[in-house]
């Protein structure tokens, strides 16, 4: 008997089906009440007090007690041990077989959130809906289908409850997960700030429309933060003469977070959505947590010191479809891999030494939770730091670990009860326990028909054996009666009634039909009555004579891991597994050398570099010792080329959401999951200035890269390049329409003339601040700052623009305001106003043949570029095209056919280019000093039949001909690999 | 200033150019026999004369070598160190139904509906788009102009025809009319909807086919009088094979599902855009399928093909035997850049006498239009480019552009925009 208890995953001791009725007791009668609510009624006082016997109870991860004891009462842990004493007035609980875990905390959820408001039209809140920092999850918290119940399906017995709405979105607060009223589950309010890194489209679209818009209005919000408190204490101070700061419950609320107390929880939803939030950490300082995506591994070597509370999802993503030929085609080995690598993203931040929270944040289906949880286990997770990721964990980082996290006497009666190791992949959560209120999760059997019993019926119409199997929860029968074997059909049985039933055709002497029986379950015994069908009735009954063994549950093979994925970076095709090392010295020997220097173009000429820098360029140039030696006998050398507009690699382009947005920041938004990069590298690219779009009379900032494939998206910048901003002329910013000003040409310029005068008041006013020091201090805005980096000249303008008219417009305005244009971009038209632009040195940023898509870009001419240079503007070409850009050499080709000289030509794409992003100290031309960027061609540059063989960035060789072969290999093979795996795994 | 001669040498050749200042006027046609001797003519049927002579009269060409005897009054020009090619082809073009892309009522794009057989591009054929003159001066002399692109495109879209870039108005411009019937190939991407695409296209098929035997019976007494339909009626030439489907498809499987409706329907086909074409190439040569490429100077939609995925598109073909030209992929205001095309090609892999083939004789023979275009021989249309060098090559100038023996103005509007705005820079200086 015992033995086949311990078998069983499914039926439960004799004990356990004495007590069997009390469970349906709890969850209806704790509804609603809280500590100071009234009685209606009866007043309830069952004993909360309980006792668990012969457990195995996991404490904490990697604390086990076999055998132990664990005392409950009223909610708290009262005891827990080997040989701990059960209290007399404690209810007993056999444990025989199951494992006590405490219970899981959820750092990040939806719990309560279901139903999150969008209008908010009360009170003394922010002007932008996507400011919502005043809202508590816990007074926002609807009880009703909050989700508490799936979550401790899964284990769970605390939650985190985030404000799921908004770029501030609202503080966060744990609470229990038992189905009582919120005051009894609260567990701490205001436990974060919540934070998204873009626009909640639930609230409709408004500045911030972007990611680029989100950021900058995080800043600038938590600038605000500080202003609201300070302005309010100068005002206290002193009130006398001030005009009172306005009272902003938003601002307000974000007291904790500027001073240092309240974490700022960010919900990122890829790795550099994580940088992001890094970045925000290291810019102010506060304290900041992070929900990520399940894509942290790709930059875990990064994140392992920067000290911040990482919470991660194990929503791992769903099979790539490959199921015909065509659809493999279609998958790229980025997403085939990540789908591999997904469930090891634990293993590998653990691996790194990261701690980390696990959530169930992101599964459609909590009930896939433990099933992926212990497939993270089987790719490489230690089991005692998943189980401490879900436990002592997160109660560290939500400052809860006194009360919760594990068991321990003192603390709160939060457990969870497997059949088994949590691990393993039948165990299944029997009940969970919140509070010390017990919620059944899988419901347990106290019954069992399964067996062979002795039947005995009236007048012995059927004696026999009768034989019942259960097979998945189906049951089914037959009766021997004597050398007849009949099937039963119909058979069933239900244990809450115990009720037993079945069919069967009977062929004997006295009736011959369908039997129907009906029985009762009792211990061994059945009884019951059967309808002899249009004949009569009978009773019978059955003694239990045996068990049925059941068959063990198989387990679920999990398909081996055989594939070896390197670590790349960027994650994708062409990733590599570092960045290429820096020879100390390089030497390029015999090459048509393209200096774009002083010295001109220089024939059978050496290149040397050191230490990443060109060293010198001349003839015969020695050896240095140990240096790589290149032989490019046929071959041409340019300086690397530069674009001078280009919008790839980056989340987003447009800040749509006002007509003036200086203060957002491409920077902001890199990506290096860019394909792009590697092609336009192939094609000799490695610098762009990648640029904000064109819907604004003053856009955004621009930020000046490298194409450093490999490297992480902040190290990509050019160091201590220019800060550029970009301004955009004629149809684009007036087209973006409805009701956004302008709607005119006239309009467009008004704007940008009334935006400057702002900004020099708000200089001035800060002058007068900075005089005084009374008052109440100004506000910093970041908007207006960056119109007096302008005016201050420490931002470049580039504006887009296509008319000669708007290009005249914004010289004059510039002029009468007091600020510069370094150069006009597109200028379809700029060959018209070429002497205006010359007089007062301002460059053009063309394109070699690209016109005639829209009316403003009618008037173009291939010779723009020839014209422009002839009447002495400083002029470059430019993509604005992730595609050209990466063959700018050819760009440059095209201005020779309409009559360019061909090293004027080529200086459009490098030391011009350069020149005009305020850039050519490093890079443009091969000069000693200057960044060892150079290209290997295999012929003339400018030349159609020419490809590069090989682009070097920083003295780092970055694309290679005959290496990039060697990858289309690598990665046909990788792809090939994952493909073939998922055909062949059968699990789900 | 280094460049100095080279200064004064171009500003030279545009001051010639701005005698005629405004518009571009369509030259007159050839009244007397002109030879144009010294060239270096490479006729892309063969043989290549160095040091030779191209004779043509009223528009034809009547002699072509080294030892042509010319007739008298024979107006002679020396081009000696010139290089002569025929005309280039654009496969596939807007031009002169497309301005501006932004502005939607220059557009002459797509008809309402999804089934417009009947509708024929020359008749909408703009002769005073400015993009005619920018192309003609990159030395394309003939477009296919092809309706049924972009938004809005249907199934069947109309026929393309091949277009001078020489004349007053579309009458004298057409070359051949009904070079093909275009089709656009449904997209696979979503099942049911490409299923249904395809069942609406077999069906506009069987419906034409259908038509064709009816109004033959009744032509041939057989049957009663059937009403004619403008659609089915000009899908006739289709079925008799006279004219091509051309079919616009990329992905692999649309380029062999419609050879598969090809043959099965039992007409010719000939494939546009051809990106995944490498992949059944075999295929395509074995059944004698021509691909129209218009995917070479563009980078593949898949991360892990190769950069130069379509870069080398062409020589793939090229090894693999397939019957290939390379068309133009940009819109009609930059139908200009179709040489470089064909130069991507050949850095990356393909014959450099094979890329200029693919803009000259292999549109034509694909398009059924050799007879007159193509190469140079004897017999055929004037219709040819001058140069200084090999006309894919970028520093390679077009000088002089010849169709039907009409000597084009190469004044286009790019180079008016650039005499007339030197003349302020010049007038700027002066003040």
């Amino acid at each position: 008997m015992k033995n086949r208890i311990s078998q069983s995953n499914r039926i439960t001791s004799f004990l356990g089906m004495l007590i069997a009725f009390v469970l349906f007791c709890f969850p209806a009668g704790i509804q609603a009440q809280s500590q100071t609510s009234p009685t209606d009624g009866m007043k309830e006082n069952t004993p909360r007090v309980h006792a668990f016997t012969n457990a195995t109870i996991v404490t904490s991860p990697g604390n086990t007690i076999n055998n132990g004891v664990l005392v409950i009462r009223n909610g708290v842990i009262e005891a827990v041990g080997r040989n701990t004493r059960v209290p007399a007035d404690a209810r007993v609980w056999d444990m025989e077989g199951k494992v006590i875990y405490p219970g899981f905390i959820d750092a990040y959820s939806s719990v309560g959130m279901q139903n999150p408001q969008t209008e908010i039209e009360t009170g003394n809140n922010s002007w932008n809906p996507q400011l919502r920092a005043h809202l508590r999850a816990e007074t926002e918290f609807e009880v009703e289908d909050d989700g508490s119940s799936e979550l401790r399906a899964a284990g769970f017995t605390t939650a985190v409850s985030v404000p799921p709405l908004g770029v501030f979105r609202g503080k966060s607060a744990v609470v229990n997960l038992g189905d009582g009223s919120v005051t009894d589950r609260l567990v701490k309010a205001g436990a974060a700030q919540a934070v998204g890194l873009r626009r909640s489209n639930e609230l409709g679209f408004s500045y911030p429309t972007s990611a680029i818009g989100a950021i900058a209005m995080i800043r600038q919000t938590l600038y605000d933060g500080i202003w609201h408190r300070d302005a309010h204490a100068a005002f206290d101070r002193n009130p006398a003469g001030l005009q009172r700061p306005e009272h902003n419950a938003v601002l307000a609320s974000l007291s904790g977070v500027v001073s240092g107390r309240q974490p700022l929880l960010f919900e990122a939803n890829s790795e550099e959505e994580v940088l992001r939030a890094i970045r925000i950490k290291e810019e102010f300082g506060f304290n900041t947590w992070v929900r990520g995506s399940g894509y942290e591994y790709r930059v875990a070597d990064y994140l392992r010191n920067k000290n911040f509370g990482l919470v991660i999802p194990i929503n791992f993503p769903d099979k790539p479809d490959v199921k015909t030929p065509e659809d493999a085609l279609n998958q790229s080995m980025a997403n085939l891999r990540h789908w591999y690598l997904a469930p090891e993203n634990p293993a590998r931040l653990d691996a790194k030494g990261i701690t980390f929270s696990i959530s169930a944040d992101g599964l459609d289906n909590k009930s896939h939770f433990l099933r992926n949880l212990r497939y993270a286990v089987h790719v490489g997770l230690n089991p005692n730091t998943a189980l401490a990721a879900l436990t002592v964990n997160p109660a560290a980082l939500l400052g809860i670990d006194a009360t919760h996290g594990s068991i321990a006497r003192g603390k709160a009666a939060n457990f969870v009860i497997f059949n088994g190791d949590l691990f393993e992949q039948n165990s299944r959560v029997v009940d969970v326990w919140v509070d010390g209120d017990r919620y059944v999760v899988n419901r347990q059997r106290h019954s069992d028909p399964a067996g062979t019993w002795a039947l005995a019926s009236q007048n012995g119409l059927f004696d026999g054996t009768l034989e019942i199997k259960e097979q998945r929860g189906r049951f089914s029968g037959k009766l021997e009666i004597g050398e007849e074997e009949i099937d039963l059909k119909s058979t069933s049985y239900t244990d809450e009634s115990r009720r037993f039933r079945a069919d069967f055709m009977l062929e004997a002497d006295d009736f011959s039909g369908l039997v129907r029986l009906t029985g009762s379950l009792s211990a061994d015994r059945l009884t019951g009555w059967a309808e002899l069908t249009g004949y009569g009735r009978i009773e019978w009954s059955a003694n239990r004579t045996g068990y049925t063994e059941e068959e063990e549950q198989r387990e679920r093979s999990l398909p081996e891991r055989t594939l070896e994925l390197a670590d790349i970076r960027p994650a994708m095709e062409y990733g590599r597994e570092s960045i290429p090392e820096q020879p100390r010295h390089i030497l390029v020997q015999n090459a048509t050398i393209w200096t774009m220097g002083s010295d001109g173009v220089l024939e059978n000429a050496d290149l040397l570099i050191r230490e990443g820098k060109v060293a010198e360029v001349g003839t015969n140039l020695s050896v240095p010792r140990n240096a790589v030696v290149i032989d490019a006998s046929g071959k041409h050398v340019t300086p690397g080329l530069v674009d001078a507009h280009l919008h790839s690699g980056v989340d987003g382009v447009n800040e749509v959401g006002n007509a003036i947005t200086a203060e957002v920041r491409m920077a902001d938004v890199l990506n290096v999951n860019n394909i792009w990069m590697y092609r336009q590298l192939a094609g000799g690219l490695t610098t762009a200035h990648v640029m904000h779009g064109s819907a604004n009379p003053i856009g955004g900032q621009n930020v000046i890269i490298k194409m450093r494939w490999g490297a992480l998206s902040h190290d990509l910048i050019l160091e201590n390049s220019p800060r550029t901003v970009k301004f955009a002329l004629g149809e684009n910013p007036k087209r973006v329409g409805t009701g956004r000003y302008p709607d005119t040409r006239m309009g467009v310029e008004q704007i940008i003339a009334d935006r400057f005068r702002m900004a020099k008041d708000y200089e001035r006013r800060w002058q007068e601040w900075e005089r005084n020091r009374t008052g109440i201090p100004p506000r910093r805005d970041i908007r207006l700052d960056a119109l007096v980096d302008i005016l201050n000249g420490n931002i470049d303008v580039h504006s887009h623009s296509y008319r000669q008219d708007e290009i005249l417009m914004l010289m004059k305005l510039a002029e009468e305001i007091g600020f510069e244009v370094k150069a006009f971009h597109h200028a379809v038209e700029a060959f018209k106003v070429a002497p205006e632009l010359a007089e007062r040195g301002i460059g053009a940023i063309v394109w070699s043949d690209w016109g005639g898509f829209k009316i403003e870009a009618y008037d173009n001419t291939n010779y723009n570029a020839r014209l422009l240079k002839e009447a002495g503007v400083v002029t470059s070409l430019h993509s604005d095209n992730s595609q050209i850009a990466s063959r700018m050499n050819w760009e440059a080709a095209k201005m020779v056919r309409v009559g360019m000289d061909p090293e004027d030509a080529l200086s459009l794409v490098t030391s011009r280019t350069a020149e005009l992003l305020g850039i050519d100290d490093r890079v443009g031309s091969l000069e000693p000093g200057k960044d060892a960027d150079f290209v290997i061609w295999s012929g003339d540059p400018l030349s159609t039949f020419t490809v590069a063989e090989q682009t070097w960035i920083d003295g780092r060789r970055y694309f290679l001909i005959e290496e990039d072969k060697v990858l289309r290999e690598k990665v046909e093979a990788e792809r090939a690999k994952l493909i073939r795996f998922i055909m062949e795994e059968h699990n789900d | 200033m280094k460049n100095l001669s080279l200064f004064i040498l171009t500003v030279l050749i545009f001051t010639c150019f701005s005698a005629q200042a405004f518009s571009q006027i369509p030259a007159p046609k050839q009244s007397t026999p002109i030879a144009l001797t010294g060239a270096t003519i490479h006729t892309m049927a063969g043989a290549t004369h160095y040091n030779g002579t191209i004779l043509f009269e009223d528009g034809i060409i009547t002699a072509i070598g080294t030892d042509v005897t010319l007739p008298d009054g024979t107006e002679i020009k020396d081009v000696s160190g010139k290089y002569i090619y025929p005309g280039f082809i654009d496969a596939w073009s807007q031009i002169g139904i497309f301005e501006i892309s932004a502005v939607n009522m220059t557009l002459d794009l797509n008809e309402t509906g999804p089934i417009n057989p009947n509708v024929m591009v020359e008749r909408a054929f703009n002769p005073g788009s400015r993009h005619i003159g920018v192309a003609r001066s990159a030395g394309i002399t003939t477009v296919v102009t092809t309706p049924g692109s972009g938004f809005g495109a249907g199934l069947i879209p109309g026929q393309s025809a091949a277009m001078m870039l020489e004349g007053w108005a579309w009458d004298e411009m057409t070359l051949k009319s009904g070079v093909g019937l275009m089709v656009n190939w449904p997209n696979p991407g979503n099942q049911r909807n490409y299923n249904n695409q395809l069942e609406q296209l077999r069906q506009a098929f069987d419906d034409a086919r259908a038509y064709k035997r009816a109004r033959t019976a009744m032509e041939e007494g057989n049957a009663p009088h059937h009403d004619f339909d403008s659609r089915w009626n000009a899908m006739i030439p289709v079925f008799e094979k006279e004219m091509p489907i051309v079919v616009s498809a990329n992905d692999v499987r649309q380029i062999q599902d419609a050879v598969t409706f090809a043959q099965e329907q039992d007409v010719r086909v000939i494939i546009l855009g051809g990106r995944d074409a490498h992949l059944v190439a075999d295929f395509l040569r074995d059944e004698n399928v021509p691909v129209l490429i218009s995917t070479v100077q563009s980078s593949p939609g898949r991360w892990w093909e190769p950069y130069n995925a379509w870069y080398e598109l062409p020589a793939k073909l090229h090894e693999a035997g397939v019957r290939f030209a390379i068309a133009g992929s940009s819109s009609a205001a930059n139908a200009n850049r179709l040489p470089f095309e064909a130069g991507t090609a050949a850095a990356f892999g393909l014959p450099v006498d094979v890329a200029v083939k693919s803009l000259t004789v292999y549109p034509a023979q694909i398009l059924g239009l050799d007879d007159r275009i193509g190469t140079l021989e004897a017999g055929k249309d004037a219709s040819f480019l001058i140069t200084d060098g090999n006309p894919i090559e970028y520093k390679t100038r077009v000088e002089q552009v010849y169709i039907q023996g009409r000597k084009s103005d190469m004044n286009d509007m790019h180079r008016q925009f650039y005499n007339m705005y030197y003349e302020k820079v010049q007038q700027r200086r002066a003040e």
